[in-house]
């Protein structure tokens, strides 16, 4: 690991139990959410995580604050292994690692003003010893997240979404953290707000000197803050690059299509694009599929290797393609160079994972 | 030019609370849909794009709002017909997607039977000849092994297949009009991809009018042949596809266009977002609602209320529209 390395995640899994019986205590299967993954995010950058519904990021995201039980692999910060990290020690080291969500409001106390939101988290970590201090902090805050001052005697619900998202940042900055987990902190966002927000990211990345872990469905939105992109499906990473050589020649047949979905505000691109278009859905996550875990849906599948053996993200040796992206996926280079050819792929059944679990269905 | 099928004329919903101020959730808006022809309502939460088309459905709640204004199909005026003719209508004529498609699927019903009872309302057929059409409906919507999907409940669906499954029981009575209320926003975007791609066959095949309401201008960029932009209740801008992207008039439709970082943009600028929330917005009655966050606003914004006036060649029907006084000169044109 390198010195400007700031985390580095090697072989992560986080598998959560299916329980099911009357006291449910009996384990009948797991949940794969995050199953082996590496990665490493270095000091000052922004790394963004990208994938659909249910791949595990936000999981991931928890998991590097140790907010989930790590099953196995290691998350080393700034040198030190956080998976066998316990009580205080725990407690203080997340002071580094803060987390922005969704709605980070909606979980909060509403009786409570933004400044005693703000105050109570930085006590936390004895950082409010100096009255005067903390004043001019809480002041230094809210200039930095673009809110006035007068936001600290006010309460939650008297906020826009996009206010509340400037408030969850605050809160993160509070307590001087290196590295932010952000999930999805756009999504609930009108794109006029959401542009605020994200330039606000970038921002205070350059003013700071923060780290960012950038976790989104929207793949535009973490290519234009992100450095880095992981592509992730179904609890592992199948791409890393950065952001540009990832949409100048994405690799796998998964980001390929990814891409190629995601719908272009211009009518004159939105007219010759070629998409491709997956059949199917998301297998489950408590059922994934022998070997590359796309290979039910992929247009690219080949009869050899792809259903028995699960590819590792690696370098490959294509013109233009810097070492620092990485694929997993057998048939890249063949697949990059126009060799192999999709062809079309028959839609496979999948049961949704709360049907798996008996619901009631009444009378 | 085939005559429209819908033609919704200065339509106003306002809602009535004891104790609060009226509140004009949709303000005056008009528009024509024309059969085969796919019409997008954008604008981002609040401007009124559900209440529009609660309103044309006949579906908005009975008490606590009042509605005016035309709503004409086929030279009938939707607004003047009873509940039961509007239920009648809705099956027949008209068919609805909604956003979250497990709120308007019934839990306990197999979704054969929910598709067949479709049928079966619309036309005197048994129920296995309504069942065999539904096997054929959601075969034609791409849910694999539909014979088997038949007999299951709706939790047993992904959401993409619920969709599907809506989409099925939409078009199972053949409507002539189709309002498609956010249909892909709970979805991924693979899924989103697959869902609109089959719209636009279906528009294509049968010659359906499609209303397609979304936040996104992405997907109104590939979908929509008009494109209407609401802002605060009011229709602000409506143009062509290709003219509204290339030359957007209105500051609002040039905002919008700034704030979203696209996929095939250089990196590394950032993005010129709209100042401030639609909390910040002035009454129409007096002023321009949008003028707070206006890069464009001068002192006629403030002190009155622009008028929607014909603008440009826009409009399949040559009816472009523009409510704004001083309109996006070509060197503001974002991007
Ligand atoms: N506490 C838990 N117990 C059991 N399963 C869980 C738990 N948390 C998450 N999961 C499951 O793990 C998988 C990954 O979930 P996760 O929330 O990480 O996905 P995600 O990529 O963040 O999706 P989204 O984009 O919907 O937020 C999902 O199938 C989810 O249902
Ligand atoms: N039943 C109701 N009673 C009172 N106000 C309502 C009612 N339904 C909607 N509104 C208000 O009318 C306005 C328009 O709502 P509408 O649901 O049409 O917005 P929208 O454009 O569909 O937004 P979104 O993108 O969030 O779905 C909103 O300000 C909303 O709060
Ligand atoms: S390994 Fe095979 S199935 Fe997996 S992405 Fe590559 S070609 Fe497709
Ligand atoms: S009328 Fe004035 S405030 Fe309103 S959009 Fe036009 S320039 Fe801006
Ligand atoms: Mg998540
Ligand atoms: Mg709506």
């Amino acid at each position: 690991m390198s010195s400007d390395t700031l985390l580095s995640v090697t072989g992560l899994k986080v598998h959560f139990p299916i329980k099911r019986g009357v006291v449910f205590d009996k384990t009948i299967g797991h949940v794969y959410a995050v199953d082996g993954v590496d990665l490493e995010i270095r000091r000052g950058e922004t790394y963004g995580l990208v994938g659909e519904s249910g791949c595990g990021k936000s999981t991931l995201g928890r998991a590097i604050l140790r907010l989930e039980e790590i099953t196995d692999g290691s998350v080393v910060f700034d040198g030190e292994d956080l998976a066998p990290l316990r009580g205080e020690a725990l407690r203080r080291r997340r002071q580094d690692l803060q987390m922005v969500f969704q709605d980070p409001l909606s979980s909060l106390d509403p009786r409570q003003s933004v400044q005693s939101l703000l105050v109570e988290g930085m006590k936390a970590h004895g950082l409010t010893a100096d009255k005067e201090a903390t004043r001019a902090r809480l002041r230094e805050l809210m200039a930095a997240v673009g809110l006035p001052e007068a936001a600290l005697s006010k309460y939650p619900h008297e906020f826009s979404g996009g206010q509340r998202q400037r408030i969850g940042i605050a809160r993160a900055l509070s307590v001087n953290p290196s590295l932010i987990v952000a999930d999805e902190p756009v999504s609930a966002l009108d794109v006029s707000v959401q542009a605020q927000v994200i330039n606000l990211l970038e921002s205070l990345q350059e003013s700071l000197g923060l780290t960012f872990l950038v976790i989104a469905h929207d793949l535009a939105v973490v290519r234009h803050i992100s450095d880095r992109v992981g592509v992730m499906y179904l609890g592992g990473l199948v791409e890393e690059a950065d952001a540009d050589s990832l949409y100048a020649t994405p690799l796998h047949p998964y980001t390929r299509a990814l891409m190629s979905a995601v719908p272009i505000p211009d009518p004159v691109v939105e007219d010759t694009r070629e998409q491709i278009l997956l059949t199917g859905d998301l297998p489950s996550p408590a059922a994934p599929p022998s070997g590359c875990r796309f290979h039910t849906r992929c247009p690219w599948k080949q009869a050899e290797r792809c259903d028995t053996e699960r590819p590792e993200l690696r370098v490959v040796e294509i013109d233009g393609v810097p070492a620092s992206h990485r694929v997993a996926c057998h048939y890249a280079e063949q697949i990059a160079s126009g060799k192999l050819q999709p062809h079309q792929v028959e839609p496979e059944l999948v049961v949704p994972l709360e049907a798996e679990v008996p619901v009631d269905l009444g009378p | 030019m085939s005559e429209p099928l819908l033609s919704v004329r200065d339509l106003k919903v306002t809602f009535t609370r004891q104790g609060a101020e009226p509140f004009h959730a949709v303000d005056g808006v008009s528009f024509d849909v024309r059969p085969g022809q796919t019409v997008g309502l954008v604008g981002e939460s609040g401007c009124g794009k559900s209440v529009t088309s609660l309103a044309i459905m006949g579906l908005l709640p009975r008490r606590g709002n009042s509605v005016s204004g035309q709503v004409m199909f086929e030279g009938t005026d939707l607004l003047g017909l009873s509940d039961k003719q509007m239920r009648e209508r809705r099956g027949r004529d008209l068919g609805m997607i909604f956003q979250d498609p497990l709120s308007s699927l019934n839990p306990v019903v197999s979704i054969g039977v929910q598709v067949a009872e479709v049928v079966q309302r619309h036309r005197q057929v048994s129920k296995s000849v309504a069942m065999e059409e539904a096997r054929a409906m959601l075969d034609k919507v791409g849910i694999p092994d539909p014979r088997r999907r038949l007999r299951e409940y709706p939790h047993q669906l992904s959401g993409g297949m619920r969709q599907r499954a809506l989409i099925a029981m939409a078009l199972a009575c053949r409507p002539r009009l189709l309002i498609a209320d956010e249909p892909t926003t709970a979805l991924d975007v693979t899924i989103q991809a697959q869902i609109l791609a089959l719209l636009k066959d279906l528009v294509s095949e049968s010659d359906t009018a499609l209303v397609m309401i979304t936040h996104d201008l992405g997907v109104v960029a590939g979908m929509c042949d008009d494109v209407n932009v609401l802002y605060g209740g009011r229709l602000v801008e409506r143009n062509m596809r290709h003219d509204l992207f290339a030359a957007p008039a209105h500051p609002y439709t040039n905002g919008l266009l700034g704030s979203i970082p696209r996929l095939d943009s250089a990196r590394g600028e950032p993005l010129d977002p709209i100042p401030g929330s639609v909390s910040d917005n002035l009454p129409w009655a007096e002023s321009c609602a949008f003028a707070p966050r206006c890069p464009s606003a001068a002192p006629d914004c403030l002190a009155s209320s622009p008028e929607l006036v014909p603008h440009g060649g826009g409009g399949t029907d040559g009816e472009g529209a523009l409510r704004c006084f001083h309109p996006v000169v070509p060197a503001e044109v974002a991007r």
